[in-house]
């Protein structure tokens, strides 16, 4: 009796072990997979929802989700850089689109082309050209957009501008000239906040002064920061300059949308975040409580930033990795996120139902407008760069002298190799 | 130079009295030794002179002066601490010339003030070291010579040779002395040690508890004793106390100590009565043997056990019990060489005995 | 003679894995980032598994110290001395202070210095921040004088972009004879005291001849610049100075205080007898007798200075140029920048400022050992 129990045991553990790896081979994934990003705070959710669309699809992975606080990475991308080195890198990582991961990260030849995944899935058709360009190198495409943020959107509320009685600006010389009725009435014409936000005023100003084609050129090194045009776009920033706050450097970016939400300044240039914080955080109505347009004189242009996530050489579950970041570029995963971030999708043939008004504007523009890239968001040019600029523009900020920073920035173009 | 009085001075701390209103005045001049054990109150009598301590009743006065309420640096007084208390970061020039300094005497005279006390007391070649880098005889020496450059009208010595070794510490004294008779300032000095307070001191006094015990220059505390606490305590070996009950026979008065029998010499004990129980006292010197006790009447003789004897060179110890039962120290001149267990004849030198009420144990007169 | 070498070959071994240990991963680190500071290993590229390293040799010194680029690291290392001065004057000061406060035993002294030792207790991001909120330009300390009745204040403790003590970086060479003719003067003055004659001829005359020849001769001395660029003591850092105090004020009143615990009480009545008064204790004995933790609070508290990096990154954020710092700096021209080379080159400058601060001191040690 005992014996035979037995046999039937052993028959069912053999028929058992026969089966199982039947299961696998219909590749099903398992082990872990770790996403490193700066996604921790507001953007959690945004993230979160990703991550589920995942497990859904790929119930036995487990998904490590590390993230690393600090406002536009700053800490993170220096974890990164040292788990990088440490030969310990995640499975995927945020980066922002562009000369970031470019002139980091695949200069190092630390990334993997990601051709292959763009032609099997066809994004090739759904991702704008441009944006392929700004992502990609004649080496190949190397990393998945998952949103696209615009920089250079001017902020204000519509109610206090009839107040005071001012139009929105069309370009910085109708600003200036409306400024210093602003600043009689008490109020401050353009809020500003610590240091990377003048940066990102920098950019909106020099792009109006510079032009779409100019600003390009500035950047593929056939535009020199000292000619006669950098200087200018200097020049014009420093004029603005006056209208700001002058305890910018120990506010928030959320605090100087806080003066202009509370009245105490007319506009504020900055990302398109900022409508994810007054809808959101704030629940102010888009349209109604607050308004947008591009900032001056860059009407019909795109000032983009794109968050993005790559596959590093060597990473630990590469097949996992692989199943992340087609999720991310994915329809699915795509209109799920950016709803909840506050950005727009990449993808042409997304569905606009699911965002709010500003985002579908956002989107409208994307289509139509001129698109660049970025600088003060790690699209333009490399971290060599951006990290000197922002010397340059500290000492721009205490001097005033457009000048010396034009031949500034021209010699860091120089030490960063723009364009080669 | 001053004279100093204290009055009724009374210590307490909380609610301990430590200090039980003391009188005492040190004359200008006089060297004054305040000795006692331990915890008798000595130092803080000092320090309270010095004006280190608050007095809580009574009165000091320097000088006709009343100080109890004149701050320490205004009172001219100089002491001399136990562990010297020197500046360990100035060197020997600057340690003595800091109180000068203090009182922004002109470099000169800081000058000539140090340079005096350093030829006087042998410092010159030192002027220029720290005090780490002296000998403790040479610290001293700079300690005192901090406290002569001040010409303060009181010296005030706490325990100032006792972390000195035995050669050096006799040394020491013997300067002490010669400075004194040199410079006439009034000086405290503060003691546990007898010896430093009979050979220094013009005047001992002898505290117990935070009482005076006793007044006296060193003889009369020697020899005279006011109470047993104080005859034990100076002299050493410390005096021989033997319980006894006095007796009157034939008009000839004497003591009974166990069987024997000795005469007490007129002049002593004249208030007692036949049979009353008194304690004898007598300095172990006062104990004769051998060839010296010739000198004494016979009735004045006995015969003892030797118990152990120390030689000490000039002078030898014994141990003596004499009758089986009564222990005696005695201080013999000469090399006295006794084994144990031998039986010597000795001699007691009476007119030198010192009487004690056993109840109060205070002198009899 | 056997015994004795067996001992030290015992002695030998027993070092050994620290000796090893700590040749390795701290003098050999040393080297590796002086050897890193003198190639141009940085930019595009730099991350690559083999990066390209070439031999510049101190090009990259004299880009900091020079270059047009690095006025951001010489308005960091200005406002390093300014930290450092500050600080150490500042905390020992207060430290001092309030230790002799304490030593007076007034009533509630064991919790008063619990409640000064305090803030020792947190760390400079907890610090930071909470002053940070003190400082805000509409909040903390600025509204204090509304409880009052008067105005608030309106200094912008960490984001003044206002400066003093504004010096031409041009002039670098004309500014450091004057300093060291300051200092010179200065020890001569107060040696004219005990020895005119060596003062004079040791201190004064070359101080005075090296400030007439900087002031004379300032225009031949070479510029170190070709443009000019200012710096000074940026306003802003007040901020931080002052947290920085705060924290470290009740570290220095520790030390001092058992310090002068330590001190006997005779000694503090022999200084009374001697006529001195309580300021001129402090001043003539306890203070000069505590020249060793004097020494010891400076090398800390310079050590200190010379790596905050926490708190100004809490306070005023890692970008904020006006309160710099270099180590701030070199983590950010390396990690953000991806400018190995520089950021080695800045931490060998870092390394070397320490070092002025303390070998002066090891030497000193070292000789009064020997004579000792």
């Amino acid at each position: 009796m005992k014996k035979t129990l037995a046999k039937i045991c052993f028959v069912l553990v053999a028929a058992f072990m026969l089966a199982a790896p039947q299961g696998a081979q219909a590749k099903k994934l398992s082990g872990d997979l770790e996403i490193f990003s700066w996604w921790a705070g507001d953007e959690g959710p945004a993230l979160q929802a990703l991550i589920d669309i995942y497990k859904q699809k790929h119930p036995d992975v487990n998904v490590i989700n590390a993230t690393v606080t600090g406002g536009s990475g700053v800490n993170a991308r220096a974890v990164l850089k040292t788990r990088m080195l440490g030969g310990e890198p995640p499975d995927s990582f945020q980066v922002h689109a562009g000369q970031e991961l470019i002139g980091t990260w695949v200069e190092a030849d630390r990334m993997e082309d990601l051709t292959f995944l763009f032609k099997e899935q066809g994004w090739m058709d759904v991702f704008p050209e441009g944006l392929i360009k700004l992502i990609g190198t004649d080496k190949g495409i190397w990393s998945v957009p998952v949103n696209v943020h615009r920089s250079n959107v001017l902020w204000y509320v519509p109610a206090n501008l009839k107040k005071w009685g001012v139009d929105v600006p069309k370009n910085w010389e109708e600003f200036i000239k409306i400024a210093p009725k602003l600043k009689k009435e008490g109020v401050v014409p353009l809020a500003l906040a610590q240091n990377w936000t003048a940066n990102h005023l920098w950019e909106s100003v020099a792009l109006a002064s510079l032009g779409p084609d100019n600003w390009d050129a500035l950047w593929n090194g056939t535009l020199r920061f000292d000619s006669e045009e950098g200087v200018k776009a200097w020049e014009l920033f420093g004029k603005v300059l006056e209208y700001t706050n002058p305890d910018a450097s120990s506010l928030s970016w959320q605090q100087a949308t806080d003066m202009v939400i509370d009245g105490r300044a007319a506009f504020n240039v900055m990302g398109d975040w900022a409508a994810g914080y007054m809808a959101t955080t704030k629940k102010m109505e888009p349209g109604k409580d607050f308004g947008w347009a591009a900032s001056p004189g860059t009407n019909g242009e795109f000032l983009f930033l794109a968050d993005s996530f790559g596959l590093p050489k060597g990473a630990p579950h590469r097949d996992n990795a692989i199943a992340w970041l087609k999720v991310l570029g994915s329809k699915e995963g795509s209109d799920t996120f950016n709803p909840l971030k506050g950005s727009i999708s990449a993808r042409t043939d997304s569905d606009l139902s699911k965002y709010n008004a500003y985002l579908q504007s956002a989107s409208a523009d994307f289509g139509k407008d001129r698109v660049v890239g970025s600088l003060a968001h790690g699209v333009a040019a490399n971290e060599t760069f951006m990290s000197g600029f922002a010397s340059v523009m500290e000492m721009f900020l205490k001097t005033n002298n457009a000048k010396a920073a034009a031949m500034a920035c021209q010699q860091l173009a120089d030490k960063a190799g723009l364009g080669k | 130079m001053a004279n100093v009085d204290l009055k009724g001075v009374v210590k307490r701390y909380g609610n301990v009295e430590v200090i039980h209103g003391i009188d005492l005045s040190v004359r200008e001049n006089e060297f004054i030794v305040l000795v006692g054990p331990s915890g008798c109150g000595k130092s803080t009598v000092l320090r309270m002179v010095a004006g280190l301590e608050a007095i809580s009743g009574g009165e000091i006065s320097i000088g006709d002066r009343v100080v109890n309420q004149v701050s320490p640096k205004d009172r001219n007084v100089a002491m001399v601490f136990q562990n010297y208390a020197l500046y360990p970061h100035m060197t020997v020039r600057e340690n003595m010339g800091f109180s000068l300094k203090m009182r922004r005497k002109s470099r000169e005279e800081m000058d000539s003030r140090v340079q005096e006390a350093a030829r006087v007391l042998e410092l010159e070649p030192y002027l220029e070291r720290k005090p780490s880098e002296l000998s403790g005889g040479q610290r001293q020496r700079v300690a005192m010579g901090r406290a002569m450059v001040r010409k303060p009208d009181v010296f005030l010595f706490d325990e100032p040779l006792s972390n000195l070794d035995a050669q050096l510490r006799t040394q020491m004294r013997m300067e002490l002395r010669k400075m004194h008779m040199r410079l006439k300032t009034t000086t405290i000095y503060v003691t546990h040690d007898q010896i430093e307070a009979m050979t220094l001191a013009d005047r001992i006094v002898i505290l117990k508890d935070g009482h005076i015990q006793q007044v006296g220059s060193p003889i009369e505390v020697f020899e005279k004793p006011n109470n047993v606490f104080v005859a034990r305590f100076i002299g050493n070996p410390p005096m021989n106390i033997l319980e006894g009950v006095f007796g009157v026979e034939d008009g000839k008065r004497f003591v009974t100590v166990g069987p024997s029998r000795f005469p007490v010499p007129d002049g002593k004990g004249d208030s007692l009565v036949d049979g009353a129980p008194m304690l004898v006292g007598l300095r172990p010197d006062a104990i004769k043997m051998g060839e010296n006790i010739e000198r004494l009447p016979k009735d004045w003789w006995c015969k003892g056990e030797v118990v152990v004897s120390e030689i000490l060179g000039g002078h030898s110890l014994l141990e003596i019990v004499v009758d089986g039962q009564n222990e005696l120290i005695a201080e013999v001149e000469g090399r006295v060489v006794a084994h144990p267990g031998e039986i010597v004849p000795i001699g007691f030198e009476f007119d030198r005995m010192v009487l004690f009420d056993p109840e109060t144990t205070n002198a009899l007169s | 003679m056997r015994e004795a070498s067996l001992d030290r070959l015992k002695a030998f071994l027993t070092l050994l894995p620290s000796i090893v240990l700590v040749g390795v991963f701290v003098y050999g680190f040393i080297g590796n980032t002086v050897w890193i500071s003198l190639t141009d290993w940085g930019g595009s590229g730099s991350l690559a598994v083999d990066p390209q390293k070439n031999y510049v040799g101190l090009a990259n010194y004299a880009e900091l110290f020079t270059g047009f680029l690095a006025g951001g690291f010489r308005q960091d290392l200005v406002n390093a001395v300014f930290y450092s001065v500050m600080l150490l004057a500042g905390a020992i000061g207060l430290g001092m202070f309030i230790a002799i406060l304490l030593d007076r035993k007034p009533k509630g002294e064991d919790v008063l210095r619990t409640i000064f030792l305090y803030p020792m207790s947190l760390s400079f991001i907890v610090s930071g921040t909470i002053w940070r909120w003190l400082l805000a330009p509409q909040g903390g300390v600025n509204i204090l004088p509304t409880y009052v009745g008067l105005d608030p204040l309106t200094f912008e403790w960490t984001s003044s972009t206002k400066a003093v003590l504004e010096f031409n970086w041009q002039n670098l060479f004309q500014i450091m004879l004057y300093v060291a003719a300051f200092i010179l003067i200065l020890v001569g003055l107060w040696a004219f005291r005990n020895d005119p004659r060596k003062a004079l001829k040791r201190w004064l005359g070359p101080g005075i001849v090296i400030g007439a020849f900087a002031w004379l001769g300032g225009s031949i001395l070479p510029q170190a610049l070709f443009m000019e660029e200012t710096h000074g003591f940026n306003l802003a850092t007040l901020g931080i100075i002052m947290a920085t105090v705060w924290q470290y004020a009740g570290y220095t009143m520790a030390l001092y205080l058992a310090g002068f615990n330590g001190i006997s009480q005779d000694l503090r009545d022999a200084a009374m007898l001697d006529g001195a008064s309580e300021v001129a204790y402090y001043r003539h004995v306890a203070i000069p007798m505590l020249k060793p933790i004097t020494i010891s609070a400076v090398i800390i508290l310079s050590h200190i200075s010379l790596k905050m990096f926490d708190i100004i990154f809490a306070m005023t954020g890692p970008d904020n140029a006006q309160t710099g710092h270099p180590a701030l700096n070199m983590y950010l021209t390396t990690f953000r920048a991806n400018d190995f080379a520089r950021g080695a080159a800045i931490a060998i400058v870092l390394f070397l400022v320490a070092a002025m601060f303390i070998v002066p001191y090891l030497v000193s040690q070292y000789r009064q050992r020997k004579r000792g």
